[in-house]
């Protein structure tokens, strides 16, 4: 398990230690409990399908609904759900009914997948939050479909401002849309560094900084990420690893799943999951007269696409390109149990891997899994695959 | 005529006999092989004990996994309906119970009058169970009432599979031979809380409404009783002889039915 | 045994069957009209479909509520898959092949039976080859995933049909719009254009259809109820198989005056009806017969299927056929499933209690049916506001494997000692 351990030693990233006390106090975190001081509102939102930016330019703090940060046990969940559920949507309901996320002013949510559409329906019911809205998502990208999402945002938009009697203007709009691209574009450098073939930065404290940035107000995100970049240029830290990892699959926001990972010397270079590359990488691209609003939901629908989406290809081909891109030896998927869209899709996201000479390990988990025990020995086990092949 | 319950389960077969409100006698004997066989051993042992004859007068209520083999019963109720009979009989605030027996637990919501309103049990596994717990006793040898008396001084728990019997026999096992090993008392607790998790789950299935109570015999374990107070947040109603409720359940069922004018 | 044979198999048997059953009714002195008329029904559909490739006709096979009424507009023989596979359980009570060839194709466990027997029976060429294979996204996201899949499995091509999750105009709009791609597709596919009369026609029909079943369910209301216990399997056959078919008609309209005639002469579909019982989801089709059987012993009868049974409000507009196909997909009583479960669907389930005077309900919680099953407690909660117990009985609408005759009686048993102590 010994990795080559490079002639000097990496200096601490203060910055991360700032993210990490976001997540560590997550949901309840000190900004959270200053906005609601302030008398301002936050709405807890769930898929990349709900449009934050309407969220932010209404003078709220949009924050995402994740659940238990650890695998734990869901008497609550299992008790609501059952037990045949994804073991996300249980460990976000339990959440919520523990009291959790009782400070929320509304949630909102996508008709994106049996798992949510659930999870929202008993929220209503036993939660219940002042508002409550979820968008209807179509799995297509036709212009159609377009239209139809893009009139779900506009009634969404409406919802919200009847609800905070306010109006969201164009103004608000793109100032918002300037600062998430802002994030995208920060996160986009991150990432970038990651292409290196000694990044400065392990996929695990990636993961801490992707966490934090749906956690918090995304002006004071972009202030800390660009804090990070600084840090990073002048630290010159390198980190190494036996082979290039990408991770793919279900919701994930354990930072130590991929630390467990990356101990057993793999390196996790670049990933593809709605927490990370899914939530980020496309901006909202302005062009003309287009009003905002339409900006923001046609970036929405032709984001980087969820599982559920079809056709599937558009997806598969995102991710060879991204594999592509940072030169990635080996795939590691990560499906949840019950997790229908990505368990479909895996046998033909293996082969078109395969065929570009990329192999896949296929993990399955429950969500917060910290990938200690069995997954260790079969990432072992593939990294050594990994190595015999290069010979 | 005298009421008489019969509880057949699959580790014990109870009797209760009962003269108007009052429990004649009560009897706990090993279940054989044979449905009908441990019922007639058991009632032939309370009869002794309550120093009655066979002439007496009886009507039987049978219950119980064997309650449909005893022949000489005059009728066959659920254990669900008698549980909760029995359990309002010691405590009639209780509108949940919990039977904790060998091989299965089951959860019931009644009534003001011990009817029956829902239940919940798991049928398909083994784990939450006295057998459960008798096996754990032996991995980690020592006898029950030494785990449950540990169990109190644990200051922290070991981390025991939530999902399968099985796999928490594999885990028990690897934190008693782990260099150094798990204290003992931190894998009993940890053994008791997925025992309790699994509990919990079948009463939030159905709602856990105060006074809560529970039965069978694995209500004696102190320990665990602990451990489920402290997941539900207050305290439960344990009856003195916990192993006995649903027999006394059918019993007084068999009392109702000699009011009503039975033969 | 050749290719073209084992491919005959499955249907084959269905068809046998209905056949055999229409007979054993017919001989009966006290059987209904309305249930020979039913499995002739059957019959027909199934021979249609197995005879297709002979006779030069195109098949589609298709997904659950999908808007069937298109392809019988266009003279393409639909399969559908879901109730095909249900079929084969019930009729035959044979799915361990099916099964297991399902899982060969590396179908995790966790994907529903049905879904996993119908992949299998492709797979081992049991079930007729279709020229297009056509799904939508309702009701979950199995369903939504399955067509590529199932696309390949038969090497053919494929339409998927995006229908929205909740109801607005625009949303209606898109659906229409998606039908109408669609009948493109189809109309390259088969070479047949669509007839547009037609479909006004089965439109029309499909209007009184729905009519019809509406009635028939007010006269379920009665007490007794005169609808015998598992009738309610035909009702649903009648809608996903034939809409808008005129066997259909005149089945509905058959048993609907034989219902008529019961509830006048104060007559019940049991001898002794005990319980009144609602059913939530769909009981496990191998266990039909016996379900039937245990229902005449305790005197329980299911009155009401809200997710099956019950129809929402609306009527549909023959000279709007598209507008009109999509908005059913919103009256259907299975929307209570897909859409959202507000105040006013979750109401609408207690009324449907209240107003068939329920005793109790039984949620046969379909282990491999997750979208369902997370409604266990929702809908068992609710009820509980009005008094009405939920028995849940873990199952397997197609797997016999899952559940005996045996357990199903204790459970059952067990519900209504409940129910009669009260």
């Amino acid at each position: 398990m010994m990795i080559d351990a490079p002639p000097k030693s990496n200096v601490k990233l203060p910055t991360l230690d700032r993210f990490r006390e976001i997540n560590n106090t997550f949901p309840k975190t000190a900004q959270v409990l200053d906005y609601k001081l302030q008398g301002k509102k936050v709405f807890g939102w769930l898929c990349t399908y709900v449009p934050e930016e309407i969220i932010h330019a209404a003078g709220a703090l949009p924050i995402r609904i994740t659940g238990y940060s650890q695998e734990t046990e869901l008497e609550d969940g299992n008790a609501y759900f059952y037990i045949n559920n994804c073991s996300f949507s249980r460990s976000c309901l339990q959440l919520g009914l523990r009291g959790g996320y009782d400070f929320l002013d509304g949630v909102v949510g996508g008709s994106t997948c049996d798992g949510a559409r659930r999870l929202f329906d008993l929220w209503r019911y036993y939660i219940g939050t002042p508002f409550h809205h979820v968008l209807t998502v179509p799995r297509k990208y036709t212009q159609k479909a377009h239209a139809l999402y893009f009139s779900q945002v506009k009634q969404f938009k409406e919802h919200l401002e009847e609800f905070l009697d306010i109006e969201i203007t164009d103004e608000a709009l793109y100032h918002s849309i300037q600062v998430y691209n802002e994030s995208r574009t920060l996160l986009r450098k991150l990432y970038e560094l990651r292409k290196l073939s000694a990044p400065p930065i392990t996929g695990a404290e990636t993961m801490e900084v992707l966490d934090a940035s749906f956690r918090m107000p995304k002006e004071l995100f972009n202030e800390y990420l660009g804090n990070l970049l600084d840090e990073l240029s002048t630290s010159d830290n390198t980190h190494h690893g036996r082979a290039r990892f990408m991770i793919t699959g279900s919701v994930m926001a354990n930072p130590e799943f991929i630390k467990s990972i990356e101990d057993q010397g793999g390196l996790v270079v670049t990933d593809e999951l709605c927490t990370s590359t899914r939530y980020w990488s496309d901006p909202v691209l302005l062009a003309g007269e287009e009003p905002p609003l339409q900006a923001i939901s046609r970036r929405y629908l032709n984001n980087f696409p969820c599982a559920r989406m079809f056709p599937s290809d558009e997806r598969f081909n995102r991710i060879l390109n991204l594999a592509r891109d940072f030169k990635v030896d080996g795939v590691i998927s990560q499906v949840i149990r019950y997790c229908v869209s990505y368990a479909h899709d895996l046998p033909l996201l293996t082969k078109k891997l395969k065929e570009q000479g990329i192999p896949t390990l296929a993990l399955d988990v429950e969500y917060g899994t910290s990938g200690s025990g069995q997954i260790a020995t079969r990432v072992q086990a593939f990294l050594e695959m990994l190595e015999a092949r290069k010979k | 005529m005298k009421a008489l319950g019969i509880d057949i389960g699959s580790l014990t077969t109870k009797v209760v006999i009962l003269d108007n409100d009052n429990i004649v006698t009560s009897v706990i004997t090993l279940s054989s092989d044979e449905a009908e066989l441990s019922a007639r051993a058991a009632m032939e042992q309370a009869l002794s004990q309550a120093e009655l004859t066979d002439s007496n007068n009886f009507y039987i209520v049978s219950t119980g996994m064997g309650g449909k083999s005893v022949p000489f019963s005059q009728q066959q109720k659920a254990i669900t309906t008698c549980l909760g009979r029995g359990i309002h009989y010691f405590f009639p605030s209780v509108r949940t119970a919990i039977d904790m027996g060998a091989e299965s637990s089951t959860v019931i919501r009644a009534n003001e009058r011990g009817r029956i309103v829902d239940w919940a049990n798991h049928d398909k596994c083994a784990a939450g169970t006295g057998v459960f717990l008798q096996q754990m006793a032996k991995l980690l040898q020592m006898p029950l009432e030494e785990m449950s008396r540990l169990s109190f001084q644990a200051k922290s728990r070991a981390d025991i599979s939530g999902t399968c019997a099985v796999f928490a026999e594999s885990e028990v096992i690897s934190h008693v031979h782990r260099d150094p090993p798990t204290p003992k008392d931190e894998i009993i607790a940890g053994i008791y809380f997925s025992i309790v998790s699994r509990i919990m789950t079948l009463c939030k299935r159905i709602g856990t409404e105060k006074d809560v109570a529970v039965a069978g015999g694995v209500a004696l374990n102190n320990g665990l009783v602990h451990a489920l107070e402290e997941e539900i947040g207050f305290r439960v109603l344990v009856p003195d002889t916990p192993q006995i409720v649903t027999a006394l359940g059918a019993a007084l069922i068999a009392r109702e039915n000699i009011e009503k004018g039975a033969k | 045994m050749t290719t073209a044979n084992q491919e005959k198999n499955k249907i084959d048997a269905i068809i046998r069957a209905c056949r055999l059953l229409s007979r054993m009714s017919q001989a009966r002195p006290d059987a209904r009209k309305s249930e020979v008329l039913y499995y002739q029904m059957l019959s027909k559909y199934y021979t249609r479909l197995l005879n297709a490739k002979e006779e030069g006709n195109f098949i589609a096979a298709h997904t659950v509520f999908f808007p069937t009424e298109i392809l019988y507009a266009m003279d393409i023989v639909p399969m559908h898959t879901e109730a095909t596979t249900w079929m084969i359980s019930l009729f035959t009570g044979e799915c361990a092949d099916i099964l297991s060839a399902g899982a060969e194709l590396g179908l995790a466990s966790e994907i529903c039976t049905p879904h996993r027997g119908l992949a299998g029976a492709y797979a081992i060429g049991t079930l007729p080859h279709p020229d297009v294979m056509l799904w939508s996204n309702m009701v979950c996201d199995n369903t939504a995933k399955s067509g590529e899949m199932l696309m390949e499995i038969n090497h053919c091509p494929g339409f998927f049909i995006d229908r929205p999750f909740q109801q607005s105009d625009e949303e209606e709009r898109y659906l229409v719009g998606e039908l109408k791609d669609m009948i493109n597709f189809l109309e390259e596919q088969s070479g047949r254009k669509m007839n547009w009369s037609r479909l006004e026609e089965i439109v029309a029909r499909m209007d009184k259809q729905i009519e019809l079943t509406r009635e028939i369910c007010e006269l379920r209301k009665a007490v007794p109820t005169p609808f015998h216990p598992q009738g309610f399997l035909e009702l649903v056959s009648t809608d996903y198989l034939l809409p808008g078919q005129p066997e259909a008609i005149e089945y509905l309209e058959t048993l609907r005056q034989e219902l008529t005639e019961m509830v006048k002469t104060g007559k019940g579909a049991v001898s002794h009806e005990r319980f009144r019982l609602m059913t939530l989801f769909l009981p496990p089709m191998y266990l039909m017969g016996f379900l039937e059987k245990l229902s005449q012993e305790y005197g329980a009868v299911s009155v009401t299927e809200p997710f099956f049974t019950y129809w929402g409000e609306g009527k549909l507009d023959p000279a709007k056929p598209l507008e009109s196909v999509a908005k059913k997909s919103y009256m259907i009583p299975e929307m209570r499933m897909y859409g959202p479960l507000d105040e006013r669907a979750l109401g609408s389930i207690v009324d449907c209690a209240k107003q068939y005077k329920v005793d109790g309900a039984i949620y046969y919680a379909d282990v491999g049916c997750r979208h369902t099953c997370a409604t266990i407690k929702l809908f068992k909660d609710i009820l509980s506001k009005i008094d009405v117990p939920v028995l849940t009985l873990d199952c397997d609408v197609v797997d016999p494997t899952a559940t005996s005759a045996e357990e199903v009686r204790e459970k059952l048993g067990q519900f209504f000692e409940l129910l009669e102590d009260r």
